[in-house]
């Protein structure tokens, strides 16, 4: 670790801002935070984290203001320079080669040699000896693309720990983590508070916030807004101060007649994935489908609509039997998925918004093999509007606008197809408070239309603020069905994690 | 494969850049046209007369229709297709060799037909069975080129005389037929990629292949078809310079695969997918033609086209890499 | 398809190398007579040796995620140097201007693809062209014969029974490279660049520095290619390498090499280059023309590649499926 020379002050960022052409990303920001601290830092999209985050890391340099870590004074960083001066960066997407070992991976640049060669022996002492301070159990020899996802993070966390660093920032360490490798990762933090690194931890989960963190800052369009001890504020007021306004009806529900099951799946399986799924959607109803990462929710979803095809049981849409065994068929039978992975899945970003928006029915709206433009146009910018899409341009090109932008045009995309069923993989996830809120009042007129939702979230306040019936999946089994009077916390947490009442 | 850190939730929004670009973009090819028309008539009288350009287009026509298809592979992220010149040589070897056979006008929709055959593997193996599209067209190439060489024992294939054969080789109203069949075809096959939505899946499978899957595209199907289009279209590049010939050699077709790849890069059309147009690359077509003509004007070698066509290609597709860098998208 | 046929079908795949060398043997030893002797042995490596050095610089190109397509046309390129400047600077300096050559047909890569960040495809697509090109012009499509004949004939002798110094040159190279990559920290950061270009950058690891070096490698390694092929037969010839680059990349895949890399092994390139080599030794020993063999190579290349898709599919990403063996948490 650098000398310290900052009276206990691991990090001092003052008055940074920072510009880019057209937009202002950070107004004199403000931000100090103490060695061996959690310091979480919350906003809404575009409200600087990122942006302050890659300052420090070295990625950009700001315009004004200076920083010092561990009480010294640092010019402008390179990211090579940011990590000897002891920053380390946890990225949501990890920094791994999944084709080496976790030794290697951990020593990646720095290995330690014999001669010409790598003291194989001295890797692998080395990997161990790191791992064993995080209390993380994973064979050092492992192909780290043979890992799962959570054993990747501590790997990742091994390998930036392992160069002995005095900040360690975390960007949503948790988005793709579920409730048993959350702990193990708040396990490991502890560990690093304890040996004096100082936190940095970023976050939409206002939840973990209050459980892990010691002090919280609010960043709210680039300005530091408030920065407050955790045990003095609550999410509520959290979120007020993110997007200055009350947010009482964050998720509302609308009291809904439910109807006719709409979709009905029986005995559905896939090997190695889930097995026996029974559950079913009645119209005008949002059922959840909860469970911990790994227990199937995404691949139950995506073999309802046909693009991982179940290998055995039954799927009936409005009472008639149907085969899916294609997202083409899945489309047929009336049923439409927003995919977890709005990126990779979602849009196409060099096409212009209404060419995302009318993708999945292209092949409908045409007349002697030609596409209509007009109409293609008109019933698009009418969607557009409807969704609040911002700026309502839809000849722009998707990628240039915002997550939550972009969400609602995935989901958009489905609803022009009217589906009988939407099935819903984690649709605010990355998406910021007004977004969010735009896309729960288009599920709830949906819903209210006498459409049915299926929705997987890993965020149970969402689930239960929303849901009629919450499924709960665990390894692949349909363990519970929760109706709302008896949906909480505990009861989803408990059965996710296989604690089932015989 | 391009050495950058990733950076995650960059939100770079230039859509001012987008529009000068591609305004830029859709002047060059005219202006590089009309560059190259005032630099051939100071190197020759002859250069800018009527009968030059339709001779230069003449020549050029048979290999724009492969470009026109290597358009369609590179729309939906097929990249290339290098088995172009062996696609040509079976078209144009069945096309003569059958003649005795079945007739002339038989010939020529068997070459075309076994052509779109080699198309058809392509487009299985990269379509279906996912694999990398360079190496599977450089196997094909390599397989069916022998195949060719094997059907005629490395000899030469000559036509007969027919009608069929005078009628592709001459001209229609004072332009020969092969010109016709070229800007006819790019017609057809532009409204296609433009306006149909076989069109806007080849941009949305090149834009993001797992989206597209996603909302349902058929994405297999979709690139498989660009291949087998490129098949098909490089057949008939080979019946139309077979019968205008009068022969054919296995070797025919060599070299074509470049042109057809700088055509479309030269016309603005991105190798990466998902943008790109017909039009654009009938334009590179033509501008190609004229640096061909204009090399052969001066004097130099004919492998000099090579080294000209091979310089352009890097340059336009280095500028390309360059854009797409600063505009965000990579 | 039944569990039993899966599972020998993987098998094949994994031990294609040892299969494909068994058969070969195996066919050899029953139809020729003296197949099975060391002299023939010694034959298949010697010559062997040409196409091994070009999958040898094709190897780390690999690994690293990357492709070079020019490795053939800038072998004809050394080869030509390393004969046609015989007379001005003597047999052995030639010979080094020849590597020279390679090496700085290599170094051009590397600056179109690092310094231009053009994709490795597309760059070595162009030189390809561009060096072909070239090749023909300087040579005005005619071989040139050595002024000093005997020079590099020794090369083909036998040494040490089972070798020749050309091949004795190869396996000590892929000796050398077996230990650079498996057991240097360079070798492991090579892996790393083509396995998880993002990841090797934020650990520090020069990315750019390395891959204009495997590019410089394999241009040295095309060069080393042409020089021993154009002195063995004191002929340096324009197309020496332009059929040579599939049997080429056929020989790596045959290895077990994968095309997209982080994965891949000198030995195994070995293997795979020996293996090609006794089927081409065996297709000569039974007359079988250039032609033919291209098919059947172009072939097993697709087959090949086929069989890895289908077989092996998953590159690094973990599979979020259930009952993955790693998910065993405490």
């Amino acid at each position: 670790m650098t000398e310290d020379a900052g009276h206990g002050m691991a990090l001092q960022m003052r008055a940074i801002s920072k510009s880019f052409p057209g937009v202002k990303a950070l107004h004199a920001v403000d931000l100090a935070v103490r060695k061996g601290e959690v310091h979480a830092i919350v906003g809404e999209n575009g409200a600087g984290k990122s942006t302050l985050m890659k300052i420090l890391a070295g990625v950009y340099d700001p315009d004004e203001g200076s920083i010092e870590v561990m009480g010294n004074p640092v010019g402008t960083l390179s990211p090579r320079e940011a990590r000897d001066l002891g920053i380390g960066m946890i990225y949501q997407e990890l920094n791994l080669v999944p084709d080496l070992t976790v030794a290697e991976n951990i020593s990646l640049g720095a290995m330690p040699q014999r001669g010409p060669f790598v003291d194989y022996r001295g890797l692998a002492a080395r990997a161990r000896a790191v791992l064993a301070e995080l209390d993380a159990d994973i064979d050092v020899g492992t192909r780290v693309g043979d890992l799962s996802l959570s054993q990747q993070q501590l790997v990742e966390i091994a390998k930036v720990v392992s160069r002995n660093p005095s900040i360690v920032v975390f960007d949503e360490p948790t988005s793709s983590l579920g409730e048993k490798e959350t702990r193990i990762l708040f396990n490991v933090i502890g560990r690093m508070r304890q040996s004096g690194i100082a936190i940095l931890y970023i976050s939409h989960r206002l939840q973990e916030v209050m459980e892990i963190g010691d002090r919280v800052t609010v960043l709210r369009d680039g300005r530091n807004i408030e920065t407050r001890d955790v045990a003095g504020i609550t999410p509520d007021e959290m979120v007020r101060l993110m997007v200055g306004r009350e947010l009482t009806e964050m998720f509302p529900k609308l009291d809904l007649a439910i109807g006719e099951p709409v979709l009905s799946v029986s005995a559905l399986r896939r090997a190695h994935q889930f097995e026996d799924v029974t559950l079913d959607v009645r119209a005008g109803e949002i059922v959840g489908l909860a469970g911990l990462v790994g227990s199937g929710r995404t691949e139950v979803a995506r073999a309802i609509f046909g693009l991982d095809p179940a290998e055995g049981g039954e799927i009936r849409v409005r009472g008639k039997t149907v085969r899916i065994r294609s997202a083409r068929e899945g489309v047929a039978a009336g049923i439409a998925l927003v995919p977890e992975d709005r990126k990779r899945e979602g849009i196409v970003p060099d096409l212009p918004v209404r060419e995302n928006f009318t993708l999945p029915l292209i092949g409908k709206i045409t007349r002697f093999f030609l596409v209509l433009a007009g109409r293609e146009r008109s019933t698009v910018q009418q969607l557009a509007d409807r969704l609040n899409l911002n700026p309502p341009r839809i000849e722009r090109p998707i990628g240039t606008f915002s997550g939550g932008n972009q969400q609602k045009v995935v989901l958009g995309k489905w609803l022009l197809a009217k589906p009988a069923v939407l099935i819903l993989d984690e649709p605010t996830r990355g998406v910021d408070v007004g977004a969010k809120a735009d896309i729960h009042r288009i599920i709830g007129e949906f819903a209210e239309s006498g459409g049915a939702v299926l929705m997987i979230s890993s965020e149970l306040p969402e689930l239960l603020a929303v849901c009629d019936r919450i499924f709960v999946l665990h390894e692949g089994g349909l363990v519970a069905e929760i109706p709302r009077a008896a949906a909480t916390e505990e009861s989803v947490m408990r059965a996710a994690t296989g604690q089932v009442d015989a | 494969m391009t050495l950058q850190t990733s950076e995650p939730g960059a939100r770079p929004a230039a859509p001012a850049a987008f529009s000068a670009g591609s305004l830029l973009s859709m002047l060059s090819i005219p202006l590089a046209i009309v560059a190259l028309m005032v630099l051939g008539s100071f190197v020759s009288p002859s250069f800018l007369t009527a009968r030059n350009l339709i001779n230069i287009l003449n020549a050029y026509s048979a290999v724009g229709l492969a470009a026109i298809g290597s358009t369609f592979v590179a729309v939906c992220g097929g990249l290339a297709d290098l088995s172009i010149p062996a696609n040509v040589a079976m078209g144009a070897l069945v096309a003569l060799g059958a003649q005795s056979l079945v007739g002339p006008v038989p010939a020529a929709l068997l070459g075309i037909l076994v052509a779109s055959l080699g198309g058809l593997i392509n487009g299985v193996l990269i379509g279906y069975v996912r694999i990398n599209p360079i190496i599977v067209t450089l196997g094909s190439g390599f397989l069916l080129l022998g195949l060719a060489q094997l059907l005629v024992g490395g000899g030469i294939v000559y036509a007969e005389p027919s009608a069929f054969g005078s009628f592709v080789a001459g001209n229609l109203l004072g332009v020969p037929v092969s010109v016709w069949i070229f800007f006819i075809v790019a017609l057809l096959l532009h409204v296609v990629l433009s306006r149909t939505p076989f069109g806007r899946w080849n941009f949305a499978v090149g834009g993001n292949y797992e989206a597209s899957a996603a909302s349902a595209v058929p994405v297999r199907f979709t690139k498989a078809t660009a291949f087998v289009l490129t098949g098909l279209l490089s057949g008939m590049c080979g019946v139309l310079i077979a019968l205008s010939l009068g022969q054919a050699r296995p070797i025919i077709g060599a070299g074509y695969e470049f042109v057809a790849i700088t055509a479309v890069v030269i016309g603005g059309t991105s190798l990466f997918g998902g943008r790109g147009s017909i039009l654009r690359t009938v334009g590179g077509v033509i501008i190609l033609a004229l640096i061909s003509n204009l090399i052969v004007l001066i004097g130099w070698p004919t492998p000099a086209t090579g080294l000209a066509t091979g310089s352009i290609l890097l340059v336009v597709v280095a500028i390309d890499a360059y854009l797409r860098r600063r505009t965000g998208t990579q | 398809m039944p569990a039993s046929l899966k599972t020998l079908g993987s098998l094949v795949v994994r031990y294609r190398l040892l299969v494909m060398l068994a058969g070969v043997l195996v066919f050899g030893g029953f139809t020729q007579d003296d197949f099975l002797t060391l002299t023939t042995f010694q034959s298949i490596l010697d010559r062997a040796a040409v196409v091994g050095f070009l999958a040898l610089g094709l190897t780390p190109i690999l690994i690293a995620g990357q492709i070079d397509l020019s490795i053939g046309s800038v072998m004809s390129l050394a080869a030509y140097a390393a004969i046609a400047l015989q007379p001005e600077l003597g047999s052995l300096p030639a010979a080094f201007a020849g590597l020279g050559v390679g090496m700085l047909a290599g170094a051009i890569n590397a600056v179109i693809v690092v310094g231009f960040k053009v994709t490795s495809l597309v760059a070595t697509l162009a030189t390809l062209l561009i060096g072909a090109s070239l090749a023909l012009l300087i040579s005005n499509g005619q071989p040139v014969s050595s002024a000093d004949p005997m020079f590099g004939l020794a090369l083909t002798n036998e040494f040490l029974t089972v070798l020749s110094p050309r091949s004795a040159l190869f396996i000590a190279a892929a000796l050398v490279m077996f230990v650079w990559l498996k057991a240097t920290p360079s070798g492991r950061n090579l892996y790393a660049v083509g396995s998880s270009m993002p990841a090797a950058i934020s650990a520090g690891i020069n990315v750019n520095g390395y891959v204009a070096g495997i590019f410089v490698l394999s241009g040295f390694c095309a060069g080393a290619a042409g020089v021993l092929q154009a002195l063995s037969a004191a002929t340096g010839s324009p197309l020496a390498g332009s059929a040579l680059l599939i049997p080429a990349i056929t020989a790596v895949v045959i290895g077990g090499t994968r095309l997209e890399g982080g994965r891949g092994s000198s030995l195994a390139t070995l293997g795979g280059v020996v293996a090609l080599g006794a089927l081409t030794t065996l297709s000569e020993y039974n007359g079988i023309p250039s032609y033919t063999q291209a098919v059947y190579t172009g072939l097993i290349l697709i087959l090949l590649i086929t069989l890895d898709r289908i077989a092996g599919g998953n590159g690094g990403k973990t599979t979020r499926t259930l009952r993955s063996a790693a998910v065993k948490q405490a």
